[in-house]
């Protein structure tokens, strides 16, 4: 069985991959409001990656959810660089995984948030 | 028909047990012995402190409740989830101790305790009656079991459930007697903002000219689903739509990975302020509770709250107040469909003698319809096979992510609200830090009192 992995396109990441092709492999929901790239992800790599991050799960429409941040940010990254949503990008994204874990322990206790004005709240 | 007006409060009066003239606060707790209120604890994390359960029942949103129970109390609410006199309560609410405190304290029954919270006089109890449980069988029979309850529980209650854990964690001695709060404790921000006791909520209504409305239940910051679910849920009423839409969070103890209290009101809040749904037909306001995720029974819980605080109507969704799957997903409906009759319920709960006199409004879910282009009702669209589902989960990932949802999927104040205490707490959920700081704050100070030792 074949998982997937969304990845959310805002602003800056779309530029981002802007004349890397990736444009037209666009996947939109909620009225075009939210656009993301889906990579495919065979099953024996998806059990590869649930093995690493516990909290990770397989959720009802077969997407890979609460991935952590660190894990996303290094997939988009070796997508930009790749210009592919084939699973090479997994492999790449696993050749850094004790790295990408650290990153990850420490973003359950710390996220940067993001830098917004909340004065009107 | 005739028109519906604001039911009268569970059991006929509001209870009101807080002494707001200090002179007498203080004649009441001269010379008592004292207590400090400590948190019931599971592997060293607090997951309940009976602060918030004294606050609830003195500020009368558990009316008629107005004590920590008898043992003869206990024992009809677990059978029949009827109070001594009669009327429907779904939960066990005593003051529990350990042996060693209940032997250093040296109180029985006619004595008077003074209970302090952070440090200062807070609430007198008035012992009636001592006695023992067993913290074991009183969670079974809180929640029930797949043999007593066969309509709706499904597998056996364990370590994983919160609420069950909750009973089980308690001390086993009880003093049982009314509660008195001599210190009324004062909320931080923004907390503060919220707190309409339902004294004060009745009147709030009455001002606004809501002789109907409608409340929801929440424990999170509201996606565009939820406010889809309350606009719709709010066309029933009488002859018109509910003229109001009360949101109601239930505020305690929290778990990893929960949004922080604060960012749940000023979410909801934004709702109204930003104009989503405009300020004359949606407040928010929260009830002091350590969730016991007891789903059909917590709704009985939700049901007492928002009538005692003037609703006419209370929206259930599917899975309400539930975690993990030993509730049918339904059993919170089919209470207040049907009825559970091992619970207690030949009939739905406000269809029984001495019952609630709110009314049940059971919802399915709002998801997005690419081919309608709108949030649809899953019970109205008929394009199923296209739903796109906020999930929580699918949310919560952005929102770590940092990316800024789109306006259709969650309101962009309401973003900010999350953001507001993501910059507070360093995170956007709950964390260590966050906990081990709500455990040490609580939601509110309490003002220096002098109190005369005996
Ligand atoms: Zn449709």
């Amino acid at each position: 069985m074949v998982h997937y992995i969304g990845l959310i396109l805002d602003d800056i990441r779309l530029e981002q991959i802007k004349g890397t092709g990736l444009e037209d492999k666009l996947n939109t929901l909620f009225g075009g409001q939210i656009k993301q790239l889906v990579i495919e992800v065979p099953e024996e790599v998806s059990k590869k990656i649930l093995a690493e991050f516990p909290n990770a799960r397989i959720d009802s429409r077969s997407f890979l959810e609460d991935l952590p941040v660190a894990f996303k940010r290094a997939l988009f990254k070796e997508v930009v660089d790749k210009k592919s949503l084939g699973v090479e990008v997994v492999d790449a994204v696993f050749g850094k995984i004790d790295e990408i874990k650290e990153l990850a322990a420490k973003e359950s206790e710390y996220i940067p948030p993001p830098d917004i004005d909340t004065s009107e709240i | 028909m005739a028109l519906l007006k604001t039911p009268p409060p569970h059991g006929g009066n509001l209870v009101d047990r807080v002494v707001r003239n200090p002179d007498r606060a203080k004649k009441m707790a001269d010379g008592c012995v004292t207590f400090d209120i400590k948190p019931t604890m599971l592997d060293g994390v607090p997951i309940r402190n009976v602060y918030r359960e004294i606050m609830s029942i003195c500020y009368g949103f558990f009316s008629p409740v107005d004590g920590s129970m008898v043992r003869n109390e206990v024992e009809k609410v677990l059978e029949e989830r009827r109070l001594l006199s009669e009327w429907v309560f779904p939960y066990p609410l005593v003051f529990d101790i350990s042996e060693e405190d209940y032997k250093n304290l040296g109180v029985g029954e006619g004595d008077r305790l003074l209970l302090k919270l952070k440090g200062q006089p807070f609430a007198v109890l008035d012992i009636d009656e001592v006695y023992k449980i067993d913290p074991v069988d009183i969670a079974t029979r809180t929640f029930g079991t797949p043999e007593r309850n066969p309509e709706v529980v499904k597998v056996p209650f364990d370590k994983k459930h919160p609420g069950y854990m909750i009973y089980r964690s308690m001390h086993p001695v009880i003093l049982a007697g009314k509660y008195t709060i001599i210190n009324e404790p004062k909320f931080r921000e923004p907390f503060d903002k919220f707190w309409f006791p339902p004294a004060k909520c009745r009147e709030v209504f009455k001002e606004k000219g809501w002789r109907t409305a409608i409340a929801h239940q929440t424990r999170n910051v509201p996606h565009v689903g939820h406010e889809a679910l309350m606009k719709n849920a709010a066309y029933t009423g009488d002859v018109e739509p509910c003229r109001g839409i009360l949101v109601n969070a239930i505020i305690g103890a929290k778990r990893r990975g929960d949004y922080p209290d604060e960012a749940i009101l000023e979410g909801h809040s934004a709702v109204n302020r930003f104009g989503y749904i405009k300020p004359e037909r949606h407040m928010v306001t929260f009830t002091l509770w350590d969730m016991r995720y007891g789903n059909p029974i917590e709704s009985l819980l939700h049901g007492i709250i928002r009538q005692n605080m003037g609703c006419t109507h209370h929206m259930f969704g599917r899975d309400h107040a539930a975690v993990g799957e030993y509730y049918d997903m339904y059993a919170t409906q089919i209470l207040w469909t049907k009825g559970i009759p091992s619970f207690g319920f030949e009939a739905p709960p406000n269809e029984v003698d001495y019952g609630l006199k709110i009314i049940p409004q059971n919802m399915a879910e709002f998801w997005y319809c690419p081919k309608c282009q709108e949030m649809v009702y899953s019970e109205t669209c008929g394009h199923v096979d296209m739903k796109q589902k906020l999930s929580g989960s699918f949310i919560r990932g952005m929102v770590a992510e940092g990316i800024f949802p789109p306006n259709i999927i969650m309101r962009p104040e309401v973003y900010k609200a999350i953001v507001k205490w993501w910059k507070v707490y360093g995170y956007p959920f709950v964390n260590p830090k966050y906990l081990e700081e709500k455990d040490k704050n609580l939601e509110v100070d309490l003002p220096p009192m002098e109190i005369s030792k005996a």
